[in-house]
């Protein structure tokens, strides 16, 4: 099992948000609170956008719980806007200026031999000391 | 699907020198995945940063999740959030619980998963744009 240590305090760590939120593809379907699952919204490699922005990311293209929330608050599976709070804040050093979107690929190996090394270079090419992934 | 793309995720970025923590709501695939650190949050799946309409339990969470980055010993370390999503837990019994649906409604989400399956390949055998 890896570890990485933080080999410094947050207050000095640039972080990195990695999300399996899609971006919001206006003519792909139901994506707003409540859609049923839309596999038309999916996306199948590595995207990355801007930290400094508002970003719309959607969950309705993945297998959350549909009886129980209606995915109408992105706060509750995207948290940049709490995360520029952080660091302003100074409890993180600062957010990587791009944050990155990774695909649910029903392979493994697909998973495994190209979105992860991808993911890997973006966080690396932006400087990233640590990652927070949300799952959804 | 989500759970264990960001688990593989985070074992690689780990690795190789990123430090990351997982939040997240299904705690049995990220352990099972095992992960370094795991924020897991007992709320329905798509809530795993706090509950909706709750900023206090958005940034609640999100500290929450720093604290574990910055301060677990070791790796597979599991930590619970003590925010409840309701005081009645029987929410827990209803995803993809084959014995609360009936045959008409279990017929019904084959189907429909077949169809979304078929446009789900359409979209992924597309010519990719760049991004």
């Amino acid at each position: 099992m890896p570890f990485r240590p933080l080999e410094k305090p947050l207050a000095e760590c640039r972080v990195a948000l990695i999300t399996t939120a899609a971006p919001y593809q206006p003519g792909k379907g139901d994506q707003g609170p409540g859609a049923p699952y839309n596999a038309a919204a999916k996306f199948y490699t590595v995207y990355s956008g801007d930290t400094a922005v508002d970003n719309d990311l959607r969950i309705s293209h993945v297998g959350i719980d549909r009886v129980h929330t209606s995915a109408e608050d992105s706060n509750t599976w995207f948290p940049l806007p709490q995360l520029r709070r952080c660091a302003a804040k100074g409890r993180i050093g600062e957010i990587t200026p791009r944050f990155h979107g990774a695909p649910t690929n029903r392979s493994h190996r697909t998973t495994i031999e190209r979105d992860c090394p991808e993911l890997l270079a973006r966080c690396r090419a932006d400087g990233a000391d640590a990652a927070i992934l949300v799952a959804n | 699907m989500c759970h264990q793309t960001v688990s593989l995720a985070a074992r690689h970025l780990e690795e190789n020198g990123i430090a990351t923590i997982v939040m997240g709501c299904a705690k049995d695939i990220v352990e099972y995945c095992g992960v370094p650190r795991l924020l897991f949050s007992d709320f329905p799946l798509g809530n795993a940063a706090g509950r909706p309409k709750d900023p206090p339990s958005q940034a609640f969470t999100l500290e929450l999740a720093l604290r574990v980055l910055e301060s677990v010993p070791a790796p597979r370390t599991t930590v619970q959030s003590p925010l409840r999503w309701s005081t009645d837990p029987s929410w827990k019994l209803d995803y993809s619980n084959i014995e609360r649906l009936s045959p008409e409604e279990i017929q019904r989400r084959r189907q429909e998963f077949d169809r979304q399956k078929e446009i789900a390949k359409t979209v992924r055998d597309a010519p990719r744009a760049a991004n």
